[in-house]
């Protein structure tokens, strides 16, 4: 698809899919066209170019029933109390009112916030909005939820409590999209990705394929010896262990048996493979 | 559209205003406030009034010309006393004791008719310190006084007809075509134009101010939402129309409520005249029946109109100056309300019947004023264009809705505002 806001282009040549199931991550640095391409899938906005399908059809009412989004730019009616706004997002994704007041007592209790049901929404912290609002976003149980900055504000606790209900949808079958520029938590949580910059898709597939991909070809190895004095291309980690260079046609498990055949101890031997973070320094930060 | 997500978009509008301080101040208090000042100056004016009557309204009268019929006078013990319209005036012969009697404050005022009266036609009125600033204007006295001076002069001259009619040549004997066609005597000319053309205006200025504050909830909530970032949410989960129309019912309805609430003020207000002056005036009922329905057409155009401008703005300040175009098309009958109230069914009246910003306030507007000029295709023919119009700007309106929600920053071109809504 393509997006262009008069004379800027946001989106070009974008195509994906996201599998039902999945925990998918959406990368990019700011001004990607992340948001733009989340909005052009959940009807927001339209596409100048391309098709877009949802649950296998053209964008509908019903369709969108089936969704639920956390937008990066949080919103909510700051003079509404909790259990009210939390009924009326549901009540507007279709619930009925008695559902849509169970579903909010529910969700609100799962976020540990039932003790602030009846109070205002202003009256509540940074954190406890958030969650408010992650709340209102899972209280459908939507078969598709794109979280855009899940975790931003967020303490290690409640971190971990969202880490939990994305897991929790996975292994209900249910897909989530992840917009975040946390890249452990897209280690830990996503299948696959797609990375996004200037308004183009620079990388798209699985997540362990892609980070196989653009890992160096090294090890790490653990020992008590001194390789370098054994003239094997290696230098010490303040981390421990040495980061050995292979050699082109080598690989991981040859190398590691050639080293022991050459009478090294080793203690512990793992590939080098190369983190998210790496991988999205490398790829957007070099036209900064 | 969906109904269940309209209504649940309205309910929730309409709790959020309804629940309001200032909603329910400007809804219940200003009547009440209104009706609290205006009691407090009536009651004050009747009490002034009535100390005022208990006050002397005694008038002194000194005759130095020698000319004023003393026949009119009444004895009471000794002084001669003159009684017309409640009031009275006691003939001095002595000037010095007239003067004392308006120092002791027993007269409002002394009138001298001076030795030199029948060439200069000279009165000396003369008020005491005491006597408060302005207490002659509003009274009877100098009229009758000039008639007692008339009659004096004519007295034993003319016939007793004749002299009438030279004191007094003409009594206008008013009367209009009534409400059926009768022919009713007795209209007091004022009341008559001040019942013929307040009632017109108090309901023009309701309709409007109620149109107007009913608007104002849709730009605040447009604004609210814009300025809160919800919108992303309202629209991954209802379609612009769904928000629009539930917007419009929800704050329509607390408009409504306010609407009906301010408007009993007339009804009551028409109650009471009609009562009292059923026979003088006509109460413009086919204008107060009419002015609800008015309201709620006017109020879905206007208000689909302000919705699409109020969410190209990027804060409440710039959606409330783009809206006021809408709101000072609205306002148009009254900038020309003088030429309506003088000719409501000219030309002007039919043009701005069939203009959907302006037939609300120009239909009640004409019916209150003079209903027979009105006909009915007219207003049938107006509220029609008000509902075309009306689903035009629904349409187009959601789509500038969408697009102005998503914008942020500096305004859009009107190519890019096209190229977005399509």
């Amino acid at each position: 698809m393509a997006k262009r806001f008069g004379q800027h282009t946001a989106l070009e040549g974008v195509s994906l899919a996201v599998a039902p199931g999945e925990v998918f991550g959406l990368l990019g640095p700011n001004g990607a066209g992340k948001t733009t391409l989340i909005r052009i899938g959940l009807d927001i906005l339209r596409a100048d170019e391309g098709d877009v399908t949802l649950f296998g059809a053209a964008p509908n009412p019903k369709a969108l029933d089936r969704t639920a989004y956390l937008p990066e730019e949080r919103g909510v009616y700051r003079r509404a109390k909790v259990r009210e706004l939390l009924t009326y997002l549901g009540r507007l994704k279709g619930l009925k009112r008695a559902g849509a007041h169970d579903a909010a007592d529910h969700w609100l209790e799962r976020v540990g916030l039932s003790r602030v049901a009846d109070q205002r929404v202003e009256s509540l912290s940074k954190g406890m909005t958030q969650k408010v609002q992650i709340a209102a976003c899972l209280m459908t149980n939507p078969e598709l939820c794109v979280l855009d900055e899940p975790f931003s504000g967020l303490d290690p606790v409640n971190v971990a409590l969202v880490t939990d209900l994305i897991e929790e949808r996975r292994a209900s079958g249910r897909t989530t999209v992840l917009s975040t520029h946390m890249m452990h938590q897209v280690e830990a949580l996503c299948d696959r990705v797609a990375l996004i910059h200037r308004g183009k898709l620079v990388v798209y597939g699985e997540l362990d394929e892609i980070r196989r991909r653009y890992s160096p070809h090294e090890v790490i190895v653990w020992t008590e010896m001194d390789l370098a004095a054994r003239g094997i291309r290696a230098t010490q980690r303040k981390a421990g262990g040495w980061r050995v260079e292979l050699p082109p046609s080598a690989t991981p498990a040859g190398y590691l048996h050639e080293l022991v055949g050459s009478g090294v101890s080793v203690d512990r031997y793992e590939p080098l493979v190369a983190r998210m973070d790496e991988i999205f320094v490398n790829l957007v930060g070099g036209g900064r | 559209m969906r109904i269940g997500r309209i209504g649940a978009v309205a309910r929730f509008e309409l709790l959020s205003v309804v629940k309001r301080w200032s909603y329910l101040i400007a809804t219940f208090g200003l009547p009440i406030f209104l009706a609290i000042v205006s009691g407090t100056v009536l009651g004050v004016q009747t009490y002034f009034l009535s100390q005022r009557i208990a006050e002397s309204s005694e008038f002194g009268l000194v005759d130095e010309a020698g000319i004023v019929d003393r026949s009119a006078f009444e004895d009471r013990d000794g002084v001669r006393v003159w009684t017309a319209n409640a009031n009275e005036v006691v003939l001095y012969e002595n000037r010095d004791l007239a003067t004392q009697d308006l120092e002791a404050g027993r007269l409002r005022a002394l009138y001298v008719v001076g030795e030199s009266y029948l060439s200069s036609g000279e009165v000396h009125a003369i008020q005491s310190e005491k006597t408060p600033l302005l207490s002659m204007r509003g009274t009877t006295i100098e009229p009758l006084l000039r008639s007692l001076l008339r009659n004096s002069l004519l007295e034993g001259r003319l016939d007793g007809d004749l002299q009438e009619r030279v004191i007094s040549p003409a009594y206008f004997v008013r009367s209009r075509l009534g409400p059926d066609g009768e022919h009713v005597a007795g209209v007091d000319e004022a009341l008559d134009l001040l019942v013929r053309t307040t009632i017109p205006l108090f309901l023009g200025i309701l309709l409007l101010t109620a149109l107007l504050s009913a608007s104002g909830y849709l730009v605040q909530t447009v604004s609210t939402d814009k300025e809160s970032k919800i919108v992303e949410v309202l629209l991954s989960s209802v379609t612009p129309e769904e928000i629009l129309a539930g917007k419009l019912f929800g704050l329509g309805a607390a408009g409504l409520v306010q609407f009906a609430v301010w408007s009993s003020m007339v009804v009551l207000v028409a109650l009471t005249a009609s009562v009292a002056l059923a026979s003088v005036v006509s109460i413009p009922w086919q204008a107060l029946a009419v002015a609800p329905l008015m309201f709620i057409l006017g109020y879905l155009f206007l208000g689909s109109l302000m919705l699409a401008t109020a969410a190209l703005g990027a804060n409440a300040a710039e959606s409330q100056k783009l809206t006021m175009g809408w709101a000072m098309l609205a306002i148009l009958p009254l900038m020309v309300l003088v030429i309506l109230l003088d000719e409501p069914n000219g030309i002007l009246g039919q043009v701005l019947t069939w203009i959907p910003f302006t037939s609300p306030l120009t239909v009640i507007i004409r019916l209150a004023v003079d209903s027979s000029g009105i006909a009915w295709w007219e207003v049938i023919g107006s509220m029609g264009a008000l509902l075309i119009s009306t689903w035009l700007s629904i349409r187009i309106g959601a789509r500038l809705f969408r697009v102005g929600f998503l914008l942020t920053g500096s305004m859009p071109s009107l190519a890019e505002l096209w190229r977005q809504a399509r």
